[in-house]
């Protein structure tokens, strides 16, 4: 079989990206567009733009029926749910299933299986991975709160349905235990429905690594290897790189196979992420697992040089994977920046906008995952991310001078963006030695920040005067004669 | 044209003398008028903090733009009147640039006795308006006074009405007004916001009545506050007197400025080009002019030291020497500059007469720089005609339809004032050096012929008149002489548009020129010459 | 030709003056002379200042303005000082209502005693066929309404107090 039309459910940076292999590899593209969206790429990108509606932008992106529907109208025979919204919807899939559409990815059941952080643990625990001590509330939960305590402090809270960070608490003391459960559990009912929580241990400056994995649900599995994803500001990660700088080749392979392992486990099909919390001391635990394309694949796809989106499609119409894990191998150094629409120096308050200019970095080793075109505009309706710039070095001090260029490069100016604080964080001397955690923004957060000097705010206000027509203008209006005199006073 | 040639020398001690001579008058004139400008009764300024009033020179500075020039006319009227309570007659006048037009300012200076008016005060406050009608200049009041000076009611009473007949001049001419009311315009000051086109009125500081609350009290027994009876709101919404209430002088100004946004720009008569500067120092006029009129010096260096890149056409230059006439550019404007170099002789008479001619066909502003004792007497000039050919200088003069402005730069006297423009012929501005000096004639002379005559008197009626007496006489009556020749005494008067630093002159003639160029001058038209 | 600047939450007024070659910018007591070019590339240009030459992006907001400088993005805040000035020049201190023309009063919302805020419909009138609905000029408690709905009222009459506001410090 293969793909003739496809859907792609989803918008901004991904939808484009998407789209892009998609047309490469010619195959029939068609994109969804909420009435409410400003022009982005990804419209000019597909071959047929599809309206959906909703009361908001975001729920019409989460109305499966609408979608299935729509699919069906314009005669997709399949659909990408990029990441975010429905990509690891089980229902949606299920739906797709029963209108004969192919769903580019898992499985239902798999889906089903990892999308619940407690029944994905136990899964992967029992077959023998390693997993962080931990409490699951749907257990016994009248024990909860004991067994809670028993996992020792410090300890995580997590909302079972949950994902990307949010709801999350860090307990460090007894006497927070109880209300931090409290609010957990509402921000679970909030966010995602669901109140029940997990506990876990929390490892204090911890790394994040996970694992690139794919499968073609005919029992092949290879890993592309490992991505490490440290910078993290409230729990989000903003900055990704591949290969991780703590890893010996040793633990490399360990973790890598380790995931390779749980992917083998399910016969997982299509592409997915393993997560680990990698210890200082060298241990590393099971997190999740994400049954999708993750924000920050780039990376991956940099230093191997395979496009994972066209492996996704592949595997999508029945291919056999086809490749051995010797076929994969890192080269180089890569680095992805999520360029986000937020004042860094606010507590990365999300900020609106309209881009009223923008001029994207080239060069070698550079690439562009943009969702935004120049003179559009950025409001709340969807999150924050923009675009994302990836580059590619031989090492690593190379992709972090190149990152560093680019970064600087790039010009976004209309709405406030996090550009300069993640050139700040490529600047500072502990992300160049490779010595991080999912600490260090928090940590770093005053030597993060940067005030312009005087020479530039005198270079600013000068630009400032200089560029605003009418205030030109009144000076302008003065006779010349007058102006030449200057504040003479008899 | 070409660039003049000097022969002066600044690196002698003689030019370092004299120059060091005249910067020690023109500083004196410099402390004399920051005094008049500053200086100011504590209990004045106490009072207008209370008020929460602003400086009148504070407010001046929020109204015009910002970075540009300010001339002011007659900083020192009344300077020797009043026992010195007056400075510049409580009225700052002059002409500076509000929202990139050209605007004529009178303000009440209300941090001296309430910025009441003297005698003084209306002929300088006409004097200001006299300039906008002559130039085409819309007029900004700032309205800040107590109304006439109680003691000297009757020196404002009569000539105050030439205030307001000028104001309906104005607005007969088309000629926009904005009043900006900023304290209270009682009696007859309640007429200059009233004859405006646009009144503004600061809330609770401002108020147009023709009687304030105690007169009214007086009159009729009716009891009323000074709001009720004549602030902001009553007369922005109830008499329709005003037409902007404001809560603050700040407010004011603003809205001033964009109001004379509004107005019409004016398109530029006469011949312009880009500007250039002196060539030569300007501050060697310091060396050039001695501080005594007595010393020659050639006008020709002093012309040099205030046009444009030094360059001067010389219009008959081997005739009538003693007066030097040609062209040049100031501030890039084409000029045609009379100015004396001694005593005027019938051909440097028949020369000016030819050459006012000469610029009022071409359509050319002159600039008269005067320093004469006069014009020359004696049988043979008589014989030839010297005062009919003062005449014929005069009656060119008057026949003028081009803008003239006139400097005395150190003596003017006789009818060679006249000749040169003099006050009571119209120039758009008259202004003169510190160490200049004037009159019918030289202070000595004058000294003299009073002193012989007095000196006749007294001896006739005391015929031992002893020695003392005499030189007590004649000291006497020279130091009156002396002071009442002196630039001082006239400018106190309103004898001319104000005292100005030398070097300043250049500048003062090119904002004169831009206003002036705002009329397209009609084609010159001279009574008869006597030939 | 002022304007108010504010980067990173700091205010600064400046004005520009020009002289034949070059803007000159005044800041407090200093004054920067300055010349701005249009250069090669969207919005960029290159600003000379004190000698030196530098290149830039510009972009021009409503109430900002937007540069790219030394690889940063920077954002400045502009005000026209003549624009808040002005706003705080209308009716701050009306304490009455006054009718304009004699007519009738159709219905009145409020009484004696209420508290009102800025733009609330007090009553509604009607003149010469016009009905206009009069609004509090600004917050306040009514102190007095002298007529009923159905009454009659003649021009400049006082339709509505408000009470007077207190002295601010």
């Amino acid at each position: 079989m293969s793909i003739n039309k496809l859907l792609v459910a989803n918008r901004g940076e991904i939808a484009a990206r998407v789209l892009r292999t998609a047309r490469a590899i010619g195959i029939k593209t068609a994109v969804l567009r909420h009435p409410a969206e400003v022009d982005s790429p990804a419209h000019t990108i597909a071959d047929e733009v599809v309206t959906i509606n909703g009361a908001t932008p975001v729920a019409a992106y989460l109305d499966i029926d609408q979608i299935v529907e729509l699919a069906q109208r314009i005669g997709a025979d399949a659909v990408h749910p990029g990441y975010g919204f429905l990509a690891e919807n089980a229902a949606f899939v299920g739906a797709l299933d029963k209108a004969g559409i192919t769903f580019v990815g898992p499985t239902q059941e798999v889906i089903d299986l990892m999308g619940d952080k407690i029944r994905a643990r136990n899964y992967v625990e029992e077959r023998g991975f390693p997993v962080a001590p931990s409490a699951i509330e749907d257990d016994n939960p009248a024990t909860f709160v004991e067994r809670a305590r028993a996992v020792g402090y410090p300890l995580l809270i997590k909302p079972s349905a949950g994902g990307g960070g949010k709801g999350m608490h860090i307990v460090r003391e007894e006497s927070e235990l109880e209300t931090s459960i409290e609010t957990a559990r509402r921000e679970g009912e909030r966010y995602f429905g669901d109140g029940r929580l997990f506990v876990e241990r929390y490892i204090e400056n911890p790394r994040h690594i996970e694992v690139q994995v794919m499968g073609d649900g005919q029992g092949n599995v290879v890993h592309f290897w490992e991505r490490e994803c440290s910078i993290q500001r409230r729990f989000q990660k903003i900055l990704e790189e591949t290969p991780s700088p703590a890893l010996t080749p040793e633990q490399r392979d360990d973790i890598c196979e380790s995931a390779a392992g749980i992917a083998r486990a399910v016969n997982y099909r299509g592409a997915g992420t393993v997560e680990f919390i990698y210890a200082p001391n060298g241990g590393y635990y099971f997190l999740e697992m994400n049954t999708r394309l993750q924000v920050e694949h780039p990376v991956t796809e940099m230093v191997t040089g395979f496009d994972l989106v066209a492996e996704q499609l592949r595997i999508a119409a029945g291919e056999e994977l086809g490749l051995q894990q010797s076929d994969i191998r890192q080269t180089g150094h890569s680095i992805e920046l999520r360029i986000c629409a937020e004042d860094a120096d606010a507590d990365f308050r999300p900020a609106i906008g309209d881009i009223l200019l923008m001029d994207e970095p080239v060069g070698p080793g550079v690439r562009v995952d943009s969702g935004i075109l120049d003179g559009g505009s950025v409001t709340t309706d969807f999150d924050p991310m923009l675009s994302k710039l990836i580059v590619h070095g031989r090492n690593r001090p190379e992709a972090i001078a190149r990152a560093r260029r680019a970064a600087q490069d790039y010009v976004i100016l209309g709405v406030t963006t996090n550009l300069g604080y993640l050139d700040a964080i490529l600047a500072h001397p502990k992300f160049q030695s490779g010595k991080v955690s999912t600490g260090f923004l928090a940590d770093e957060a005053e030597a993060l920040k940067q005030e312009p000097d005087d020479t530039t705010q005198d270079i600013l206000m000068a630009a400032t005067a200089l560029s605003d027509a009418r205030l030109v203008q009144a000076v302008e209006n003065v006779p010349e004669i007058y102006r030449m005199m200057g504040g003479w006073r008899n | 044209m070409r660039r003049m040639q000097t022969q002066i020398r600044p690196e002698t001690a003689e030019f370092k003398q004299a120059s060091a001579q005249m910067q020690e008058v023109v500083k004196r004139f410099h402390d004399m008028q920051d005094k008049a400008r500053h200086q100011r009764p504590q209990r004045d300024l106490d009072r207008l903090k209370r008020q929460g009033k602003m400086l009148v020179r504070q407010r001046l500075e929020l109204l015009l733009d910002p970075g540009t020039p300010f001339l002011e006319f007659s900083s020192l009227a009344a300077n020797d009147l009043y026992d010195g309570q007056a400075p510049g007659a409580n009225i700052i006048t002059g002409v500076g640039v509000i929202s990139g037009r050209e605007v004529v300012i009178h303000a009440d200076d209300s941090s001296n006795k309430g910025g009441a008016w003297y005698p003084m005060s209306v002929p300088k406050i006409v004097r200001a308006l006299e300039f906008a009608l002559e130039n085409n200049l819309p007029v900004v009041h700032i309205c800040d006074s107590a109304g006439g000076y109680l003691e000297d009611m009757s020196g404002v009473f009569a000539p105050g009405g030439r205030v307001f007949r000028n104001q309906c001049m104005l607005s007969k001419k088309g000629i926009p007004q904005v009043a900006i009311v900023c304290g209270h315009c009682t009696a007859g000051g309640a007429y200059v916001p009233a004859l405006c086109e646009h009144t503004i009125i600061v809330r609770d500081t401002g108020a147009i009545f023709l009687g304030g609350p105690p007169l009214v009290k007086a009159a009729t027994g009716e009891e009323v506050s000074v709001n009720d009876l004549g602030g902001a709101d009553m007369h922005t919404s109830i008499s329709g007197t005003g037409d902007y209430p404001v809560d603050s002088e700040e407010a004011a100004m603003i809205l001033a400025r964009e109001i004379v946004g509004t107005f019409p720009r004016k398109p530029r008569a006469f011949d312009w080009s880009a500007p250039e500067a002196p060539y030569y120092d300007p501050k060697e006029i310091y060396g050039i002019v001695p501080v005594d009129y007595h010393v020659r010096f050639d006008m020709r260096e002093v012309i040099a030291r205030i046009v444009d890149g030094s360059r001067f056409h010389e219009y008959q230059p081997d005739y009538g020497t003693t007066l030097v006439t040609g062209y040049a550019r100031i501030w890039g404007c084409k000029v045609g500059i009379l100015g004396n170099n001694g005593v005027l002789f019938n051909d440097s008479s028949l020369k000016a007469a030819h050459f006012i001619q000469l610029c009022n066909q071409n359509g050319t502003p002159l600039i008269f720089l005067q320093n004469t004792t006069g014009y020359m007497i004696g049988r043979e000039y008589e014989e030839r005609g010297i005062t009919k050919d003062g005449a014929k200088m005069l009656m060119a003069q008057a026949g003028s339809e081009v803008p003239k402005l006139t400097v005395l730069t150190s003596g003017a006297f006789g009818a060679g004032y006249y000749g040169m423009c003099g006050r009571a012929w119209d120039p758009r501005l008259i202004m003169s050096w510190p160490s200049s000096q004037m009159g019918v004639m030289g202070p000595e002379q004058a000294a003299r012929t009073l002193g012989d005559v007095k000196l006749a008197q007294m001896r006739r009626a005391d015929p031992d008149l002893s020695e003392e007496a005499v030189k007590e006489l004649r000291d006497r009556v020279r130091a009156k002489a002396e002071n009442e020749t002196s630039a001082y005494w006239f400018t106190s008067r309103m004898h001319d548009d104000g005292i100005i630093d030398p070097l300043d002159t250049r500048n003062m003639l090119g904002i004169a020129l831009t206003c002036a160029a705002g009329v397209t001058p009609n084609a010159p038209h001279y009574g008869v010459y006597r030939m | 030709m002022r304007r108010i600047l504010e980067i990173n939450g700091k205010e600064t007024p400046i004005w520009l003056a020009s002289t034949g070659q070059s803007q000159v910018l005044h800041l407090g007591d200093r004054e920067i002379p300055c010349t701005l070019d249009p250069a090669t590339g969207k919005g960029a240009y290159t600003l000379e200042l004190d000698g030196t030459r530098i290149s830039l992006r510009i972009a021009v907001g409503e109430e900002a303005t937007f540069v790219h400088l030394n690889g940063r993005a920077y954002e400045i805040g502009r005000t026209d000082p003549s624009q808040t000035l002005g706003e705080s020049g209308g009716g701050a201190a009306q304490d009455q209502m006054i009718a304009p023309m004699p007519g009738v009063v159709v219905s009145v919302s409020v009484a004696a005693g209420d508290d009102v805020a800025e733009g609330q419909a007090l009553m509604v009138i009607e003149s010469m066929k016009l009905e206009t609905t009069i609004t509090a000029p600004r917050d306040g408690t009514v102190a007095e309404i002298p007529f009923a709905a159905g009454d009659s009222f003649g021009g400049k009459e006082i339709l509505l107090k408000l009470e007077p506001l207190e002295e601010a410090e």
